[in-house]
């Protein structure tokens, strides 16, 4: 393999040509799956059709998210069949809603379950159902490979997202007390999956100021502590420490096991969960029926839902619970109710970076970006090689005031967006313009519950979460946070209840 | 105009010495013997720009038009001094040659620099401002060229691209001095043409400078290499030395013809022969063909799945005339059936039962490879398992990579298989691991095929024992959300070498 001058020069040549035609390829995509113009009818209170036809269920579930699907999950386990879920959107799933595409399955929002502890018992009997958890054992092709995550600082990347590297004396000491303060609260018994059996009044004032106040007055000013804690807040709650209650704050850390070797994770994240619960109770789902109206009667309620009118029972109300004012006549507006809102993307990889390596990790996180980096699809696959992949790109929209940011995000065109986060992410990967073929992109308005001073231990939340009458509140939100762990946990409670009485 | 001419002789100073730091610094690089080559080099430079000095008494004419030429010709041959001799050091024999008579041709061209343009300008300053200005900037220039060099020229940009900068640089000199003697130079325009020539070239050969020295330094194996080829999966290279060969992929040893029979015959046999009735083998990795050329010396056996990554792999062991030779034709075997799969995927959605399995996949040397050494990975595999079924896995050196050879075994175990260890001296490698394991008790074998030249019977035992220094480890087993094995395998190396 001799280089001749011709061949030489015809590289040379070839070079020259390249670099003059080399420009952005154009990427395609665009937002998908907007469900917030339907979400404004509600809000502007536009005319709905007229009643058509009743239908008659002992149950209906308002939402198919997560605490919906439990719910109904629930129920049917138990050999309760008389019910209907009415979801907004054509896909449910809620926040674990998933795409696909030639590549891989990949999720939209939700995309792992902390491996569950011993107080999460309706989460780990659903995942020894789903064959997750074997005599004690978790299925190791549904736990995070390794490496797991990284963090880019200081112009490389470490292993791990708590920054470790280029720490003083003084970072290290603060990192440490923080990490005695933690087993502290941990050893409490106070925080705990899900948080209603461990929530204890004693921590109370914890609540009532930010966890950036909190970490102040323990004297933890450490820059580098801060920004880890602010990236905790933001990932878990899209908000940032300052607008977060210390007793989350706290609960981040002081609710997961040390040596947990998890997370579960699958390639269209929670989505793998939606799709076995819709296995076992896709039946009984009804796709793209928004709920606009729910009244109270004597005996019963009614659900209304295009020109249907639903007669039931019992209602669980597993949508966001703020909807509810706008549908149940007679209900105050929610004031302590407030929700971050979020960007994903997935962005398509034609090809994967340069610098990607065999090492790549499945949670990549960039110190001091605005976004919280992006999550690698293909990383849970059993290939040796890859060639292509898909990347879910998180952005909690946090500093600021949700409500200006929830217009931005609306306001701002795919092209905006589009720049941003690939401007985002050629901090790490310089040709990443030349890897991408595809940007979709999901705007989430109310995307997490916010966890913000106050918001865990509200007196309208519990009176919600009580569960007593005919309408069974069940999302989420009413722990104050958005996890899987607590939609579930709603979700059956409510299915229980209802049960419950049925059987009386 | 003073200050512009002072600025050349600063650059072209700055020229001069990188490529004498460039021959320098490879001819270190690639021969080792770093006092001697730098020592040998400075010498041999030095006493070229005597003869360049001494040469310029010579030259009565036309002083500018040569200068440019001088500088045009620095510029192309200093420029792609560093491409040339890295190619040179892997395509000819004679690197060495090479590499002092570009030493002493830009010794002679740098010899001849200082003295022309000295003698450019001495008509329009006095004799003594000339020489101090010039022999100024003449070590400025040095100055500065040596403490660039090493820490931003080699880092940043490699020795090709340094070497193509500044090329680029004389060239530059050579174009801006036909503006800056352009009352000397009647023919300006074609000077200038010839130097926009040579700055696309370079330019070019920057852009292309990474291929150049992935091209070269890929191809410094000790041997003459008789086959390079990128394939989408891996970089494969095969070297022959008078009759031994050798594979290398991704430049990692995977066999050399000498004793490669050593390690195929203690891959298979052990195991294979331990198997009452074979008649269906799994072979996953082994994309040379040589463990199936050890299979098919079982009559019984009807028919053996190859399962191999790479299809240039399988298709150049199955056509190349050497390589057929080493593997005695096994791909062309009627009982040979080869798929181009990634055998993760592949062994978990396959449902066929195999009477023996072979798994002989490159050492686990990053995430990638690591997930083919998981007890997942082992369950998977293991499903495959007939009644009486056998499976064997190399499992990296029991003496180099202790931790890890007793990591792969633990996996096994926690895969819920019966383990049996054992290991062979492999001259090419070292002492060489791998582990029977099966659901049942595993016998040794009393009876081998014909012909073997390495594993027999009265020989087995030995191999099931563990001197004091390749003993178990106690070690965690591999999984794949906890690579333990990557991490012990990379110290286990580093350990070594340190």
């Amino acid at each position: 393999m001799k280089v001749s001058r011709r061949r030489f020069l015809q590289a040379g040549s070839a070079a020259l040509v390249g670099l003059s035609v080399k420009g952005d390829r154009p990427i395609a995509g665009s937002f998908v799956n907007d469900s917030f113009q339907l979400g404004h009818q509600l809000r502007d209170r536009t005319s709905f059709p007229a009643v058509q036809r009743t239908e008659k269920q002992a149950v209906v579930i308002v939402g198919g998210g997560i605490a919906g699907l439990s719910a109904a999950w629930r129920l049917n386990k138990r050999g309760f069949h008389d019910f209907v879920l009415l979801e907004m959107n054509e896909q449910p799933g809620g926040n674990s809603r998933w795409g696909q595409n030639e590549i891989t399955a990949y999720p939209w929002a939700a995309h792992y379950v902390p491996v569950p502890g011993p107080k999460a018992t309706y989460v780990r009997e659903l995942f020894e159902e789903l064959g997750l958890l074997k005599n004690g054992e978790w299925e190791e092709r549904y736990l995070c490979f390794a490496p797991q995550e990284r963090l880019y600082l200081y112009g490389r990347w470490q292993d791990g997202i708590e920054p470790a590297i280029g720490l003083s004396g003084e970072d290290r000491e603060q990192f440490r007390r923080l990490e005695d303060f933690i087993l502290q609260f941990r050893a409490t018994g106070g925080f705990t999956i899900p948080m209603e059996r461990g929530r204890s009044s004693n921590q109370s004032d914890l609540d009532q100021i930010s966890f950036e106040e909190w970490l102040r007055r323990q004297k933890m000013d450490s820059r580098v502590l801060n920004w880890y804690m602010d990236y905790c807040c933001r990932d878990d709650y899209g908000a940032v420490a300052t607008d977060t209650s210390a007793w989350a704050g706290i609960y981040y850390f002081a609710s997961r096991e040390p040596e947990e070797r998890g997370p579960l994770t699958w390639p269209e994240g929670n989505g793998w969960i939606v799709k076995r619960l819709l296995e076992r109770v896709g039946s009984f789902v009804r796709g793209g029926q928004m709920v606009h109206r729910i009244e109270r009667r004597k005996t019963d309620l009614s659900v209304f839902s295009g020109g249907t009118e639903h007669r039931a029972q019992f209602v669980i109300f597993a949508a966001p619970t703020f909807l509810a004012p706008y549908l149940i006549d007679g209900m105050q507006p929610l004031q302590d109710f407030e929700y971050s809102p979020w960007l994903t993307a997935n962005l398509t990889l034609g090809r994967v970076p340069a610098n990607y390596g065999t090492d790549a990790t499945w949670d990549n996180v960039v110190m001091n970006s605005p976004t919280l980096g992006y999550v690698d699809a293909m990383h849970q696959t059993l290939q040796s090689h890859v060639e292509r992949t898909v990347w879910t790109f998180y952005w909690a929209l946090a500093e600021g005031s949700p409500a200006n940011n929830r217009k931005m995000l609306l306001e701002k065109d795919w092209g905006y967006w589009k720049e941003a986060i690939l401007h985002d992410l050629e901090r790490v990967h310089p040709d990443i313009r030349q890897c991408v073929t595809r940007i979709d992109m999901m705007r989430f308005g109310h995307a997490m519950a916010r966890p913000k001073p106050g918001a865990i231990f509200s007196e309208v939340r519990r009176r919600l979460a009580k569960l007593d009458g005919r309408l069974l509140f069940a999302n989420s939100d009413l722990s104050g946070f958005s996890i899987f762990e607590e939609a579930q946990y709603r979700g059956v409670r409510a299915a229980e209840k209802v049960l419950e009485i049925v059987a009386r | 105009m003073g200050i512009l001419l002072f600025i050349s002789v600063l650059l072209i100073a700055a020229c001069g010495l990188i490529y004498e730091l460039i021959a320098g610094t490879l001819a270190s690089y690639l021969l080792g013997d770093s006092i001697l080559q730098f020592s040998t080099i400075i010498g041999c430079y030095l006493f070229a720009m005597g003869i360049g000095s001494a040469l310029s008494r010579y030259i009565h004419r036309g002083l500018a038009y040569r200068f440019v030429w001088i500088e045009l010709m620095l510029g192309v041959i200093g420029g792609f001094s560093s491409a040339l001799l890295f190619l040179a050091f892997a395509y000819t024999q004679g690197f060495q040659l090479i590499m002092y008579a570009l030493v002493v041709v830009i010794g002679v061209l740098v010899g001849l620099e200082i003295p022309i343009l000295m003698r450019i300008v001495k008509e329009r300053y006095h004799f003594r401002d000339v020489v101090a200005h010039v022999l100024t900037f003449d070590y400025l220039g040095a100055l500065g060229a040596s403490l660039l060099f090493p820490i931003l020229l080699v880092p940043y940009l490699g020795l090709v691209r340094s070497a193509m900068l500044f090329g680029l640089i004389n060239v530059a000199v050579a174009f801006w001095s036909t503006f800056l003697f352009a009352k000397q130079l009647p023919a300006a325009v074609g000077l200038r043409i010839a130097c926009l020539i040579v700055i696309c070239a370079l330019g070019a050969g920057m852009a292309q400078a990474k291929r150049i020295t992935t091209a070269a330094e890929d191809n410094i194996y000790a041997d003459e290499i008789i086959f390079a080829r990128d394939t989408r999966y891996q970089h494969i290279v095969l070297t022959r030395f008078k009759d031994d060969i050798r594979l290398f992929l991704n430049s990692h040893l995977q066999f050399s013809s000498r004793d490669e029979y050593r390690y195929h015959e203690a891959l298979i046999h052990p195991g294979l022969s331990a198997v009452p009735a074979p008649r269906r083998v799994l072979v996953l990795g082994g994309g040379d063909g040589l463990a199936v050329r050890e299979i098919l010396k079982y009559p019984q056996v009807e028919s053996i799945t190859l399962v191999d990554l790479d299809p240039e792999m399988t298709r150049l062991f199955s056509t190349h005339p050497m390589l057929t030779g080493l593997n005695q034709k096994s791909f062309q075997n009627s009982r040979v059936h080869i798929v181009n799969a990634d055998a993760f995927p592949w062994v978990d959605s396959n449902t066929d039962s195999f009477d023996f399995v072979v798994i002989d996949f490159p050492d686990p040397t990053n995430y990638s490879l690591g997930k083919l050494y998981t007890t997942a990975f082992y369950k998977a595999a293991a499903r495959h398992l007939s009644a009486q079924g056998l499976m064997v896995v190399q499992s990296t050196s029991p003496m180099f990579a202790r931790d890890s050879y007793w990591c792969i075994v633990e996996t096994l175990k926690q895969a819920s298989l019966k383990t049996y260890p054992y290991h062979v001296y492999v001259p090419s490698f070292g002492e060489w691991g791998f582990v029977i394991a099966s659901s049942h008790e595993y016998l040794p074998p009393t009876s081998l095929p014909a012909g073997l030249r390495f594993v027999s019977v009265d020989g087995l035992p030995a191999m099931f024992q563990f001197p004091p220094d390749m003993s178990p480890m106690t070690m965690p087993p591999n999984r794949l959300n906890d690579q333990v094995l990557v991490r012990a395998y990379d110290q286990d190396w580093k350990d070594i070498s340190h």
